[in-house]
């Protein structure tokens, strides 16, 4: 199969032409998103762009180091993403966080690369930092939804872990019920997407792997792997993360620190 | 015996109790009555750890709660609050699931003794196969009483308990309360009817001043 042609710049800017309609209509329609949509427009090309002459590097020097530290750079800024989008304190969670995500994205990229897909060098570009980009960014919605969702409950419904604690729980036996909730949060729409996939929605990779030239049956065989990849690094990225930063986020009486949250 | 010495605490720049000082023996009963937001819930918490006071001591059986012993001596004390918040799930898992905590293992749990105390507070014994959240205020309150007795615990915290009851089921919970004799009973509430009981009383009244 042949390689996806060349986007050339005029064709890019026809793309850009498409948004002329929900603009017209943001305006029309005084919803009052134009600005935003141009910031982040303008952000998403921006970055891409950056992202587009980083990538050509990394893959011609192709050097394990430095596919091992952009991976890292990548789930700094994922920990970032998850701190910006769940008003939790950056002081109190990153490093908990960033930790949850070394360990489980960094075991499951491992895994995928050494025996799913058995490349013999799987530290290369080519696996460490797309295969790496897809785990941490399809998890991360859902990290956001998990530890925001334990949080805030612990401090909506403090009365209940209070009463739990009253009844001679353990900090633990008093959290899990809310470390149940935030997990079936985080997890429930991960698994109702993966029910559709192929029927409501074409996923992105495979999507991208047939316009690249792959043919669909190698496509729909990476997309399965990275899905379920995917489940499993989310799972133990928002499990640890909850329990890490638990470790910190109360005091020795067992009670919720003040100053987690972000005003 | 539970004893506050000069407690003081200031929530939000509004000073609650300025050396407070009181001593309840075992077996013994106080009334913390004061208007909402006076600051009986907060004497309560306290005595839990729940909140530290800023400046004071208190000490419970003669020692003083701290972070070496705090979660030992949560254990001799049982909390009721008003509007609880309890949880999911069946009454009864909600139960068996509370008697499988390490330190509450050693109570059995025994389907007889708590269709028992259903009755005795007016529920019904389908109450155990019922959702937490189908329960009414008034009856969610009952279930944690009940799952508190069940603990036996010397010591019990009521916070207005008997602010969302009806009379006659106010009468009874603390007809049942002040029948058991043996227990140190700690009751914040500015419902009348507590103070009919004459229990020594401290007063938070509106300005955090005891009395």
């Amino acid at each position: 199969m042949e390689a996806a042609p060349d986007i050339g710049i005029m064709r890019l800017l026809a793309a850009f032409g498409l948004l002329v309609i929900p603009v017209g209509l943001s305006l029309f329609m005084k919803l009052g998103i134009a600005r935003q949509l141009f910031i982040s427009a303008g952000r998403m090309t921006g970055q891409l762009f950056l992202m587009g002459i980083l990538l050509v590097y990394l893959f011609r020097w192709d050097n394990p180091w430095l596919n091992i530290a952009w991976v890292m750079v990548m789930m700094f800024f994922a920990c970032y993403a998850v701190m910006v989008n769940s008003k939790i304190s950056f002081r109190h969670f990153l490093a908990p966080v960033f930790l949850s995500y070394f360990i489980g994205t960094g075991f499951v990229l491992l895994f995928f690369n050494s025996v799913v897909i058995g490349y013999e060098n799987i530290f290369t570009a080519r696996l460490m930092v797309v295969v790496g980009g897809m785990l941490l960014g399809n998890s991360l919605n859902g990290t956001v939804i998990g530890i925001s969702n334990y949080y805030e409950s612990i401090r909506k419904d403090n009365k209940r872990y209070l009463y739990l604690l009253s009844l001679g729980a353990t900090r633990q036996e008093a959290l899990l019920p809310f470390f149940r909730d935030a997990m079936l949060a985080a997890l429930r729409p991960f698994l109702a997407n993966m029910a559709t996939m192929g029927i409501v929605s074409l996923p992105g990779m495979m999507t991208g792997q047939i316009l690249g030239g792959s043919s669909p049956e190698t496509a729909i065989k990476y997309q399965i792997a990275i899905v379920l990849a995917v489940f499993a690094a989310l799972t133990i990225s928002v499990s640890l993360s909850i329990y890490f930063s638990s470790r910190r986020a109360f005091d020795d009486y067992g009670i919720l620190k003040a100053g987690l949250f972000r005003k | 015996m539970i004893k506050l010495e000069n407690i003081s605490y200031s929530l939000n720049g509004k000073q609650l109790f300025d050396r407070l000082s009181v001593e309840i023996p075992a077996g013994g009963r106080l009334l913390v009555s004061g208007e909402s937001g006076s600051g009986k819930t907060t004497l309560l918490r306290m005595l839990l750890g729940f909140v530290r006071p800023d400046q004071g001591q208190i000490f419970i059986d003669g020692e003083e709660l701290g972070l070496d012993n705090v979660w030992r001596l949560r254990r001799k004390m049982a909390y009721v609050s008003q509007e609880m918040q309890i949880g999911r799930g069946q009454v009864e898992n909600f139960i068996r699931e509370v008697l499988r905590f390490r330190h509450n293992r050693h109570i059995e749990y025994q389907k007889d003794q708590v269709l028992k105390l259903l009755n005795e507070f007016q529920l019904s014994p389908e109450t155990i196969g019922k959702d937490l959240e189908e329960l009414s205020g008034g009856e969610l309150q009952r279930v944690a009483i009940i799952v508190t007795l069940l603990l036996d615990r010397p010591v019990y915290l009521l916070d207005e308990v008997t602010s969302a009851l009806d009379h006659p089921l106010k009468k009874l919970i603390i007809n049942y309360f002040t029948g058991l004799s043996e227990k140190t009973l700690i009751v914040s509430s500015h419902d009348g009817i507590w103070h009919e009981q004459g229990f020594p009383t401290i007063n938070t009244g509106n300005n955090g001043s005891s009395s």
